[in-house]
């Protein structure tokens, strides 16, 4: 293989992207509107939801109680009635209702007072919310006001993050190496196609030039678009999200770039495969789809069924996003991601590898 | 099906050799089989001695597609310097060389174009222009004369035998049979076999013919016995 040849190839690709500032543009901002749209799309718990509160409590607890409810997660409505509430859930006005008895105040010196929720099941996600805001309220109120909420105390001691670690910052890393994966196959299905169809691809051949070259030399050339994508990723994270980081980042730039050129790799090899364009574009999804649901990018791999769990072990995804993950939130180095490390250089070797021996029986 | 059958032929240098015939005579894969970009099915061809498709034989040979096959978004400038970075040349020689070929095909003053704003013709000559920039010692150019205003085709063969006379050889194909008579030799192809070779003078006199196509419709005609 000669360097020579190889940055001749790779000195024409970026070339092409200099004269065409559209593709520029959308190189760049395509990892941004990426970022924007998981970020606040994905990013965050339910808050202001509309809630019925039913107070018959004649002491002081069933108010303590309710002062004590997270701010802005609830918008509470008073309502006169045990009846009235429910009617409020089941027609569709509130998520919820929190109804708190008449002998609240009285009973909770006992151990024995009780709140009674009414849920909108539809939505997991929001009932659990109000779970959440409910539990916290109480465990707040009972224990100024003296009176244990509950036998068992329970102790939570963040290992890594805290209970108020913005959703954003845990589920950065895994957009990232998502938009990475997103661009870098696509660019290079595309890539290739392209130089077949216009006859290109042989013309090249015609040269001295060989396959590896010319595989290494667009993976030259594309890596810099990761580099200056991962570039935005990071930006937008930090300015626009105000995301903390624990890890090193330049580590981080770095398993990006290696995942991106297994993808080049990849998205180079199923070119070369298929017969026409449409085929070729036709691979985009499959290879998208799966890596986005059970990855563990922005998903975890605990909420797959059991049985499917195996999946995730072949998608080169689940090693890019656990590698950054580790890195961001956990502020791990070489020896917590070897394995992942380790995973993407095999896939990078052996989707280049595949490329070079396609690639060469096109020409 | 097989394009080619039976076809012997060797090149001396210092000539330019005409592949003569119709659409699916096999001139282009014969072309392609001595870039080694098309693996005949039987038999072998080489290139100065070297098996084609070898990187060593690829060097020395400067190829034109039948098809323009260009980066249409860059410069003629960048292409020019991408195929001659391929060929190994670099720096202060490259500029030269590209400016060299560009002033052959007239479009010197169009090297910051890019090649998409160029005519089909502006592109064949571009096209011309990447096969000459290696100063090769053998030249596959086909159909090199496609789209070419006379005047300019006059230029090219001239072109050519400048060449043979510093000791390169070309190989061509074309369907302008009148003016493949400046070829040193022609090979005539039908049906993937060879009719005749010679210098056109030779071919012309052994069909007792006046010219090209006359001596090539006689061709098929003994050889199809009558039907043509």
């Amino acid at each position: 293989m000669a360097l020579r040849r190889v940055l001749a190839i790779a000195r024409k690709s970026l070339g092409q992207l200099a004269h065409d500032r559209r593709t520029v543009a959308f190189v760049l901002l395509v990892p941004l509107v990426l970022m924007l749209v998981f970020g606040y799309g994905f990013g965050g718990q339910p808050t202001h939801i509309a809630t019925v509160v039913v107070n018959e409590d004649r002491g002081p607890a069933g108010a303590a109680f309710l002062a004590a409810l997270p701010g802005g997660v609830l918008d509470l409505t008073a309502s006169g009635s045990n009846a009235s509430a429910w009617s409020t859930v089941n027609s569709g006005g509130a998520w919820a209702a929190i109804v708190i008895g008449p002998n609240f105040t009285a009973n909770a010196k006992t151990g024995t007072a009780s709140i009674t929720l009414y849920l909108d099941g539809t939505s997991p996600t929001i009932a659990a919310a109000v779970v959440s805001a409910v539990q916290t309220a109480l465990e707040r109120a009972l224990a100024s006001n003296g009176t244990a909420g509950s036998p068992v105390r329970l102790t939570s001691d963040y290992v890594y993050g805290s209970s108020s670690t913005p959703f954003i910052d845990t589920i950065a890393p895994g957009i990232m190496a998502l938009a990475i994966l997103f661009i870098t196959t696509v660019l290079s299905i595309i890539v290739l196609v392209r130089e077949r169809s216009a006859g290109l691809l042989e013309r090249l051949f015609a040269s001295p030039l060989r396959p590896a070259e010319f595989v290494a030399g667009h993976a030259v050339g594309l890596s810099v678009v990761v580099l200056a994508q991962a570039a935005v990723l990071f930006v937008s994270a930090l300015a626009i999200f105000h995301a903390t980081f624990a890890g090193n980042l330049l580590f981080a730039y770095g398993v990006l770039l290696l995942f991106g050129v297994g993808n080049l790799g990849l998205g180079m090899l199923l070119s070369a495969a298929a017969r026409s364009e449409f085929q070729a574009i036709q691979f985009i999804p499959l290879l998208l789809i799966p890596q986005i649901l059970f990855a563990g990018a922005l998903f975890p791999i605990e909420a797959i069924p059991l049985s499917f769990r195996p999946i995730s072990d072949i998608l080169p995804l689940t090693y890019a996003a656990r590698a950054l993950q580790d890195i961001l939130l956990r502020g791990w180095g070489v020896a917590g991601v070897a394995v992942d490390l380790l995973a993407l250089g095999i896939y990078a070797v052996l989707m280049l590898g595949g490329a070079m021996v396609l690639v060469r029986r096109q020409a | 099906m097989t394009a080619l059958a039976d076809v012997t032929l060797e090149v001396p240098s210092g000539l330019v050799l005409g592949l003569l015939g119709p659409n699916g005579a096999g001139k282009t894969t014969l072309i392609r089989i001595l870039l080694g970009l098309t693996r005949p099915t039987a038999g072998d061809a080489s290139i100065f001695g070297r098996p084609v498709g070898h990187p060593s034989a690829r060097a020395r040979v400067g190829y034109m597609p039948q098809d323009v096959a260009l980066y249409t978004d860059l410069t003629v400038e960048e292409n020019l310097e991408l195929f001659g970075r391929l060929y190994g040349l670099r720096g202060a020689r490259l500029r030269a060389r590209s400016r060299e070929v560009l002033a052959v095909v007239h479009l010197a003053e169009r090297r910051r174009s890019l090649v998409a704003e160029l005519s089909g013709g502006m592109r064949r000559r571009v096209s011309f222009a990447a096969a000459l920039l290696p100063d090769p010692d053998l030249l596959l150019l086909d159909e090199p004369t496609v789209g070419v205003d006379p005047e300019l085709r006059s230029e090219f063969w001239e072109y050519f035998h400048h060449l043979t006379e510093s000791g390169k050889t070309i190989v061509l194909t074309t369907h302008y049979l009148e003016e493949a008579n400046r070829a040193d030799r022609v090979v005539f192809l039908h049906g993937g076999a060879i009719l005749a070779t010679g210098s056109p003078e030779e071919v012309k006199a052994r069909t007792g013919a006046s010219s090209l196509e006359e001596t090539f419709l006689r061709l098929v005609r003994a050889r199809t016995g009558g039907r043509t």
